[in-house]
């Protein structure tokens, strides 16, 4: 997709050393930092977690109220790994972007609703970033089979 | 005040709080021999304060020798769990592991209100995740600041990442209770939160309040968990090694355990605790990580933790997992999705293997593998990851990209 050019789209950051400035969130030493993030109008995931165009899941997804947040500018924690470390970070100019996590998936994955009308990112301090083009997705995590059959649906989410 | 100078006062403060802090975090993750006249002067302080003589002490290398000591001596330490006809009339009656976590508890309280907010946090509660210098230049209230740098920094180090896991070591949930147990340096998170907010002038305890505090504080610097008891108190000494790694989206100076070669954790005794990355992992997975006890442990990180000390492919070799197919992993060019047959006595259910690769680089230049279960009843890699996300195969073969 092609950047819109008006001036208040000159603090988009576009490498991931923009990104970390930005939101003050930091990534390990190792990722490239002055590489483009690409921005995926589309299907992505990041470690554990999927963002999936909402046309993909209509039917599974619905929203149980219409509490939608501003995403600030420090960025929200989508989900963080089980030792307390490594959270999903979702950052983007503000006003632009909002979220709920008041969500019901037949599938029992998701853990909320993205509403952008710019591009938004996704940052995790091992994967690095990622864009989000314009639009509506649902954030789902992983699961995998349970090798012990608990629960109802035997399942289990994946926490990286 | 001018609003420079209020500024320059908030950054002053902000950076006390952060050596502060610091201190406390020194003192949760010290391993060396316990400051013993300091502890018990405390403790029999504490006994004074509630009117009780002071105990005798015992000293034991680690939380783990304590346990056996508590447990085996009711009439020293009864249960301070009560229920119904069970609870005694006056407080007076209650046992003095009771008496103090009640006088302890108000005052907290007590503090709590000198502060202006409760030191715990709801299960709703997340934390700041700006830098503390750019949190003060955009007008986010001292207060808040303070507590993100002290409170809540240590309380992931020292209660999530350090005594959770020494706690799941040593007092396993069954086989009845321990009592009342008082953590000492662990306990820094707390006694840290309210000792900074006196020193940096936020808040003014009553003096019974700060002395209190004071003999509390003075515990958590020079020794390790505590067991008051009924004329004893049992005290632990603290590790003689502690090995740690910054968390990796660490603001202020979060650490969780870690080390490869040996126990994260070692007492005198030779208590030890394996973690790996955080992950606190039983110490076959260290010695001697077997097919047959991966596939017998439950949780995934452990199981990860396992497989990847001896290496996905020769785990997969080892195991003898029948190979399915392997497709091309959309979104993660390069990479293959292979799935295999998993023998159904070593999972006990039927289920299949999907192998995956990370799509973001790790330090040493590799991309990690990990595994996951899936339902046997796949028999294309694709749709098999699919449906790791609840999605069919066609519409995950349109993954635009993996990081």
């Amino acid at each position: 997709m092609t950047m819109p050019t008006a001036p208040t789209m000159t603090m988009t950051p576009t490498t991931l050393a923009d990104l970390t400035r930005r939101s003050g969130l930091d990534v390990l030493d190792h990722l490239e930092r002055q590489v483009t993030i690409p921005v995926v109008d589309g299907l992505q995931a990041q470690g554990d977690l999927l963002v999936v165009p909402y046309a993909f899941v209509a039917r599974a997804v619905t929203l149980t109220s219409g509490n939608w947040r501003e995403v600030p500018t420090a960025g929200v924690e989508l989900l963080r790994s089980a030792v307390g470390g490594n959270p999903h970070t979702l950052v983007a100019d503000p006003g632009t972007c909002r979220w709920t996590r008041h969500v019901r998936d037949t599938m029992g994955l998701a853990i909320g609703m993205i509403e952008t009308s710019a591009v938004a990112y996704l940052i995790h301090p091992e994967h690095g970033g990622t864009g989000i083009a314009p639009g509506r997705y649902v954030v789902r995590r992983q699961r995998e089979r349970d090798t012990e059959r608990v629960g109802w649906r035997g399942d289990r989410m994946i926490a990286d | 005040m001018t609003p420079v100078s209020a500024l320059r006062q908030g950054a002053q403060r902000v950076a006390l709080a952060r050596r502060l802090s610091d201190e406390w975090r020194a003192h949760g993750l010290a391993a060396r021999p316990a400051d013993r006249p300091a502890a018990e002067a405390a403790v029999v302080a504490l006994y004074r304060l509630i009117d009780a003589p002071a105990p005798e002490f015992v000293w034991v290398p680690s939380p783990t020798a304590a346990l056996s000591m508590v447990r085996d001596d009711p009439d020293t330490f009864p249960p301070v769990h009560f229920q119904g006809v069970n609870l005694p009339k006056y407080p007076e009656g209650w046992p003095l592991a009771a008496q103090l976590a009640n006088l302890v508890q108000d005052v907290r309280r007590s503090l709590d209100r000198a502060v202006g907010h409760s030191a715990s946090r709801g299960f709703w509660w997340r934390p700041l995740a700006i830098p503390a210098e750019r949190a003060l230049a955009t007008g986010v209230a001292i207060p808040a600041i303070v507590d993100m740098v002290v409170g809540d920094a240590l309380y992931t180090t020292l209660h999530t990442c350090v005594r959770t896991l020494i706690r799941a070591e040593s007092m396993p949930t069954t086989g009845g209770t321990d009592g009342m147990t008082w953590y000492g340096q662990h306990d820094a998170h707390w006694i840290g939160h309210y000792d900074v907010y006196a020193r940096t002038g936020l808040a003014d305890y009553p003096r019974p309040d700060a002395e209190l505090l004071a003999l509390l504080a003075q515990l958590a610097r020079s020794a390790g968990w505590w067991w008051p008891g009924e004329g004893r108190c049992v005290m632990a000494e603290r590790p003689t090694e502690v090995h740690t790694e910054p968390l990796p989206d660490a603001l202020n100076g979060e650490v969780r355990l870690h080390r490869d070669d040996g126990p994260a954790v070692r007492f005198a005794d030779d208590t030890q605790i394996h973690v790996l990355h955080g992950t606190h992992v039983p110490t076959w997975v260290m010695t001697d990580p077997s097919v047959e006890r991966i596939h017998a442990e439950r949780n995934i990180e452990v199981r990860r933790s396992a497989i990847e000390r001896i290496g996905w492919d020769t785990y997969i070799a080892q195991a003898r997992l029948r190979h399915i197919a392997t497709a091309g992993d959309p979104g993660n060019p390069g990479s293959a999705l292979h799935l295999h047959d998993v023998p159904r006595e070593l999972w006990s259910r039927p289920a299949r293997l999907l192998l995956v690769v990370n799509g973001s680089v790790e330090p040493d230049g590799t991309h990690r593998r990990y595994g996951l279960s899936v339902p046997a009843h796949f028999d294309d890699p694709v749709a098999a990851a699919g449906w790791t996300y609840g999605l069919s195969g066609e519409h995950y073969a349109r993954l635009v990209r993996r990081t």
